[in-house]
This record gives C-alpha cells, structure tokens and sequence, in this order.
C-alpha cells in the first residue's frame, strides 16, 4: 500500500503508541510474576531462611518466553484473518489465547519452582497463585495485542517482507529484552531490596535478603507490580516505543537512502551525548564513595 | 583476479556475519543477573537476549530495505542493507542502554562506575571512586554505552549480510516466501553466533575495554567462523530442495 507522508507518520505514531504500551505491560507482566534476573533474588531468598510471599514463575529467559507468547497471538491472529475474520477481532482473539498459554506455564511453573524448595520450607501459597495469575493473564493480553497490532499493521499497511507471527516473534524477543534490561533493574535492584542504604549498589552480601514486608501486611507481588508501574515500566515502554519509532521514522522522512542512515546515527549520537548527562548528573548526587588519595599530599 | 565460485561466496560470506555477530556481543555490556541489583556494570540482561533482540530489529529495518530497492524487483546495494541493518540495531540498543541509565540514575540511585578501569577511557573520570563497597561497579559509564552502540552496529550488519546472501540464494527458486526462509535462517544464525561468546566471556562482559575482551575474542571468533561456515553450507544445502 503505497501511503502519503502523513498518513505514514501516523501509522509510525500509533506503532510508536502501541510500543510503548506493549512495553510497559510486558515489564510489568514480568514484575507481578517474578521473571527474569530479579528472579534469581526470589529464588535464592527461601535458602537463606526469608520465606515469602512473592510469585516466582521464570518460564524461561523472558525475551523468549514473551516472544513465545507474541508468536502465538501472532500465529491465531494470521489463521483468523486467513478465515476472513474483522481484523481486531482476530488480533484480541489471538492475544488472548496466547496469554491463557502463558497463564498455563505461569500456574505450571509457580507450583514446580516452590515443590524445588520443599527442603527450604516455602509454602506454595495458593491465595498468591489464585490472585496473581489473572494479573499475568491481563498484563500479557495487552502486551499481545499491541505486539501482534504493531505485525499487523506492518505486514498489511507498510507491506513488510515478514510474516505476522514471524514479526510478532522478532517484536517480542524484542520486548522482554528490553523489559530485562530496563524495568527489571528498578524491580531487582531497588524494588526487592528497599532495606539497602540510599544512593548506592547492592551489597553482594545482601543477595537473598530480599524484602518481604509491605506497607500494611506482608509483601506479594501486587505490590511489587503496582511500585514499579511509577517508573520502571514506563521507562520500558519508553525504551520500546523509541525503538520502533526511531528505527523507522528516518526512512519515513527521508525515504531508503544514505540520508535517512545518517540520521539514524546522529540519533544514536544523541543517545551517547544524553546518557553522559546522566552519568555526570548521578556522579554529582550520590558519589564519590572515597576520597581520592593525593599522591604529592602522601609523601609530603 | 581469481573468479570465485558464486556458492562458495554465499557460503563464505555467511561465516563472515556469523562472525561479525559474534564480535558483536564481546562489545555490548552485559552484566547478567548482578547488573540487574545493581551489583555489576553494563546492561541487567544475558548476552544472548540483548545481541539477539537488538540484532533483530536491525534484521527487520535490513529485510525492509531490501524490499525497497530502487525499483521494484531490484534490491538495493548490500552495503544500503549492511547500513539500515546496523542503523535498526543501534537505535535499539542505545534506546535500551539510555532508559536502562534513566532506571539506574534515578529508579535505583546509583552513579555509574565500571569496575574493570580506573578511568574512563573517553570521559577520563575515575571510575574506582564511584565503585560503592560489595559491588563490581554499576550503570553504564560512557566508555560502555560507546562500545554497546559499536557492537549493535556489527551484529546488525552481520544480520544484514546473511538476510542479503539468503536472498540472493532463495529468491530464484521460491520468489514469494524467500523472504520467510531467508528470516528465520538469519535468526538461527544470530542465535548461534549470540551462544557461541557467552561461553567464552562467561556470561557478563563490560566491553572494549574490559581485559577479557582481548583474552577471549580471538579463539570466539574463530570458533564462530567455522560454526558459521556450517550454517553456510546448511543454508545452501537446503536451496536444492526448492528446485522444483
């Protein structure tokens, strides 16, 4: 489908809407289940003696078990619509079955995480499993539908040469990388370890000491979800949103050629120029840690 | 000039962005589970999930500069696809690695310190005083976020180059779904080529400048070249029983 420049931005703009949504969800998903790196904390907690209340799923390094779920809701959307169905009804559709798979491995992997730790005493609390996988299944379906959305409006609209479960695979692989690498260090490292001193790294000798009280009770993983969706989700879903706007918006403008590669670089250098804003901006509020030993002041 | 056979270039030319993208990865910091605490510096994320998910966005902005060569029918230049491949990529990580930095500066409040160099190789700033006591360092300092980016850009244009070789080989027979083949085969490739370091670095890498880079690059790379040459020869292989 051959489309004027601002009917191409607004596609690009509601691919970069939908990022950003399916960003945050698929962060989120992966903090009210407990997936991913910060798992291992959850993981480690009971053999140190601190029993918990916290999901602990992990299916799999999560870029792969989200690009399993997207591949799915990917796969029932592109047989629905190959049946003629209305095209929204195809992608809910096929969101939805994918995430009752992923609420399947999340209830199957729960209860095969907690029986490993039997010797540890971790009781499978089945409130906590009752409560949290519907959250799963809910925080998936949204990340599904807007990953499968994006595909489709890919395949169908901007005639990409991948099919929709192949660019619904790529985009969730995508997702949960950057969910790994973004949202789930403000779960990892500051969410389940509120008890480590202010402006600084986690002390290796605190790994396991995880915190398991709550503001009024005792701390689950619907609490975890509803801290981090302040600011680690978000920053997900930003992260995401900007990888699909960005990775396309160059050649929107200035069609496929060394142009539009140019300004996708001078992007980037934007990036590196930013982030040293933020690293001088970080160095000035929470460090140095020592003093810097004088040389000439010593052997004076 | 000595003619080379057009199969052997194919193949050839696959073990060359196997190895790419296995250079790749030894530039891009990851440091594993401790990143994700707070407890190492680079990326909170596994070797092969970061090159993999960043290598394939550049794959989709390659196939879709393929797709849209000059005239309909004719791809554009190999070294045009290399380029959107490695631009895809490189928006991606840096993307990734710049909300990565949001959540560090601000979600988790640590300044960013790498624990392999006493100063910043760009930036010149002191990196051990910034280093808080039971960790290896955190965040992404300047010199790690360069390095990401670098890497980005090789495992993209090596996910480029096979997606360009495949089509080249696929297309004369199966002209519809070559593009299909030609995708789920780079992907394979990528993945293999992601494994292959993480053997190697052990799983968490700072980049350049951290010394196991120099350690562990070169016996990578050639394992990778020859891990590759096999996916090449597969990859050819497998052409023969499209014909019809």
């Amino acid at each position: 489908m051959v489309l004027d420049l601002t009917m191409s931005m607004a596609i690009l703009a509601l691919m970069g809407a939908l990022a950003t949504i399916a960003g945050c969800l698929e962060d989120l998903e992966s903090d009210v289940g407990s997936q991913s790196n910060p798992n291992s904390q959850v993981q480690l907690a009971p053999q140190m003696g601190f029993l918990h209340r916290i999901f602990n799923k992990a299916i799999s390094g999560e870029p792969i078990s989200n690009g399993l779920s997207a591949v799915i809701g990917g796969t029932v959307a592109s047989v629905l619509l190959s049946a003629e169905f209305y095209p929204l009804t195809a992608i809910v559709i096929g969101a939805f079955v994918a995430a009752i798979i992923l609420g399947i491995f999340a209830t199957t992997s729960y209860a095969g995480r907690v029986a490993s730790q039997t010797r540890f005493k971790q009781p499978l609390y089945m409130d906590i499993m009752r409560y949290t996988t519907p959250s799963i299944i809910a925080h998936n379906f949204i990340m599904n539908f807007c990953l499968v959305a994006i595909s489709y409006i890919q395949y169908e609209i901007l005639g990409y040469p991948f099919t929709i479960p192949f660019l619904a695979l790529i985009w969730g692989i995508s997702a949960g990388a950057i969910g790994s690498s973004v949202g789930d260090v403000h779960y990892g490292g500051e969410r389940e370890f509120q008890n480590r001193e202010f402006g600084c790294g986690l002390n290796t000798a605190l790994s396991g000491r995880i915190v398991r009280k709550a503001e009024s009770g005792l701390r689950n993983s619907i609490d975890n979800v509803w801290f981090c969706a302040k600011f680690g989700g978000p920053a997900t879903g930003i992260a995401l949103g900007l990888t699909v706007f960005f990775s396309s918006w160059p050649t929107t403008i200035w069609g496929y050629t060394w142009k539009a590669i140019g300004i996708g670089i001078l992007i980037v250098v934007v990036f590196i120029v930013l982030n040293r804003f933020l690293e001088i901006n970080a160095k000035n509020a929470y460090g140095p840690y020592k003093e810097e030993k004088n040389e000439t002041e010593a052997k004076a | 000039m000595v003619a080379i056979d057009p199969i052997l270039l194919h193949i050839l030319l696959i073990a060359i962005s196997g190895t790419l993208i296995c250079t790749a990865v030894h530039f891009i910091p990851v440091g594993g589970a401790p990143a994700a605490m707070a407890q190492a510096t680079g990326i909170g994320t596994g070797t092969v999930e970061l090159a993999a998910g960043s290598g394939l966005v550049g794959l989709i902005t390659a196939s879709y500069m393929y797709a849209n060569g000059p005239a309909p029918g004719i791809p554009p230049s190999m070294v045009m696809v290399l380029a959107a491949g490695a631009m895809g990529s490189m928006v991606m990580l840096a993307s990734t690695m710049f909300a990565g930095s949001l959540v560090y500066a601000y979600g988790v409040a640590v300044p960013f310190a790498s624990a392999q160099v006493k100063k910043d190789p760009i930036t010149g700033e002191r990196q051990d005083l910034y280093m808080s006591k039971g960790t290896q360092g955190h965040g992404l300092p300047t010199i790690c976020f360069v390095s990401g980016v670098i890497g980005a850009a090789l495992g993209g244009a090596g996910g480029g180059l096979i997606y360009y070789v495949l089509m080249q080989i696929y297309s004369p027979y199966i002209a519809a779904s070559a593009a299909a083949v030609a995708g789920v085969f780079t992907m394979g490739v990528f993945y293999v080529n992601a494994v292959i370091p993480s053997y190697g670095v052990g799983g968490t890498i700072e980049g350049v400048h951290d010394p196991k880079f120099r350690r562990v690059i070169g016996k990578d790379v050639i394992t990778s070249f020859f891990v590759s040459l096999i996916c090449g020869v597969v990859a050819v292989f497998i052409a023969q029983g499209m014909i019809a």
